[in-house]
């Protein structure tokens, strides 16, 4: 399921923004080795700063597991400024239709845990999320991408029947990887074929519904992450009610966990929240 | 029919007006506006198609500092339907005043980021129902995406100091593939010459046209070669 994030909603999901961040230092900090900024377990750049657009995928809990950023060419962009090696000196090409897609990625940790089903592949959700981004982006009046990608990325293009049509500059080492910007066109022909290859049929994008149970979790996060009391404990109170959250399988057992969580942040701290907890566990139990 | 040429135009009183009359004529809207600001000269354009009366009511009533359409929309990268920025404070004062003068909710505001930190936003709106409207933007989006560019960028080089920085930087290849172009060859023909896809050599005729302040390929061409960036055949 995609959900795409831009300056007029990025306020109602921070949650979802700040895994997207941890995910990205994971896999360009972490997995991939690119010369990245890496502060507290998060990658962000300049560019982040600059309200781009971010796709962003997730699984069937809620977890992010794909991300990637859109920015235009006709104004700062990666290929400008951070990856003009690539370019070797020549000026990036700047167009109205076209967008600069960067920081893609899928979270193959999470995804070759595996849990079977064929939608929690890596094959899969890397499919779901360029479907989706080729959309939004066509939806935008945007007929062309350009990507900095690695050569497996360029690979899992080719292999998913994504094949980019052309390259600009060269395959240029940045850090310990060679990194090269790959040009790929938004039109139908090319979504349907990454849609037959990958087998996914109808919307990718997040429904009314996904979007109301998101914003619900954002509600009962932000709540909790209010409270007074010692980093650790907030963090291991946001676990557990986003434990119970994701636990929740009816529309009735969220909105418990939605009182229950907003009726500890009333409670002030969270020592108190805890005690407040073990005291309705045990009663249950 | 063909837009005017912004880049060729010598910029005198109301060819922007002209140009945003014609965006309407073109692609069957109601209204077209336009705003941009130059943080490099601290200025800031605006040039609308609306009726006086609502230009005079908006100004005295300074709904500039209120309107969604351009706050929320100046941050966005991608265009803003004016559906999505409903529940947005200031919306329902800005779109009950704009009602009274027969200006209703369905429109778009193109954002534009240009390179020195100058935005640009053209809106656009439409009447009639909301499916049709939304239909009508799917077709025609790609275009206003183009023409935004377009009059954002000759309007920031309407002053004399933005046009010594936005002096066109054109790449070698998109020269080359200019150059094939002033000799008459084809996308096609190009893609072959060059042994690239001819979507390459299309994306780059794209890209110099819009570095060039041109809608056209064959502007494009005629510009290049005034500025002596590639040779006439």
């Amino acid at each position: 399921m995609i959900v795409v994030i831009d300056s007029l909603n990025r306020h109602e999901f921070p949650e979802l923004l700040d895994e997207m961040f941890r995910l990205r230092a994971r896999v360009f900090g972490g997995r991939l080795g690119w010369e990245v900024e890496v502060t507290d377990g998060r990658e962000i750049d300049a560019f982040d700063a600059l309200d781009p657009l971010y796709v962003i995928g997730l699984d069937e809990e809620g977890h992010v597991i794909s991300c990637a950023r859109a920015l235009q060419t006709t104004g700062p962009h990666m290929l400008a400024d951070v990856f003009s090696a690539i370019l070797h000196g020549e000026p990036p090409l700047r167009s109205a239709n076209l967008w600069e897609s960067t920081r893609f990625c899928v979270d193959t940790e999470r995804l070759t845990l595996g849990r079977g089903s064929v939608k929690g592949t890596v094959s899969h959700a890397t499919c779901e999320l360029m479907i989706g981004s080729l959309e939004y982006l066509r939806s935008c009046g945007i007929t062309d991408i350009v990507t900095v990608i690695d050569p497996v990325m360029d690979r899992v293009l080719k292999r998913s029947e994504n094949a980019p049509y052309g390259y600009v500059g060269e395959t240029t080492p940045m850090g310990k990887v060679p990194a090269m910007a790959a040009l790929l066109d938004t039109g139908e022909e090319r979504v349907e074929r990454v849609r037959a290859f990958a087998g996914i049929a109808g919307s990718v994008f997040a429904d009314q519904v996904a979007l109301g149970r998101l914003r619900l979790r954002e509600e009962v996060l932000a709540a909790v992450r209010r409270m007074e009391g010692a980093p650790q404990a907030v963090a291991d109170l946001v676990d557990y009610i986003d434990g119970q959250l994701r636990a929740a399988t009816t529309d009735g057992e969220r909105e418990a966990v939605r009182r229950l969580a907003l009726g500890l942040s009333a409670t002030g701290g969270v020592q108190a929240a805890w005690r407040a907890t073990r005291q309705a566990l045990a009663g249950a139990a | 029919m063909e837009l005017i040429d912004l880049g060729a135009t010598v910029h005198s009183e109301g060819v922007f007006e002209d140009f945003l009359h014609q965006i309407c004529e073109r692609f069957e809207l109601e209204h077209a506006a336009y705003a941009g600001v130059n943080p490099v000269s601290q200025t800031i354009h605006g040039f609308v198609t609306y009726p006086d009366a609502w230009k005079r009511h908006y100004t005295e009533q300074g709904l500039d500092r209120l309107d969604p359409t351009l706050h929320c929309a100046a941050r966005s990268i991608a265009p803003v339907d004016w559906s999505r920025l409903a529940g947005q404070p200031n919306f329902d004062r800005v779109f009950r005043d704009a009602g009274d003068f027969g200006i209703g909710r369905l429109g778009l505001t193109i954002p534009v980021r240009g390179p020195f930190g100058d935005i640009g936003m053209l809106s656009v709106s439409g009447n009639g129902r909301p499916e049709q409207w939304h239909k009508r933007v799917a077709e025609v989006i790609s275009d206003l995406q183009s023409v935004a560019v377009h009059i954002h960028d000759t309007v920031m080089r309407s002053e004399d100091l933005s046009r010594l920085l936005r002096h066109p930087q054109l790449s070698k290849r998109e020269l080359e593939i200019l150059q094939w172009t002033a000799a008459g060859k084809t996308q096609h023909d190009i893609g072959e010459i060059l042994s690239i896809s001819h979507r390459t050599v299309e994306v780059h005729l794209k890209s110099s046209r819009d570095k060039l302040y041109a809608l056209t390929t064959s502007q494009a061409v005629a510009r290049a070669i005034a500025l002596r960036l590639i040779y006439p055949i």
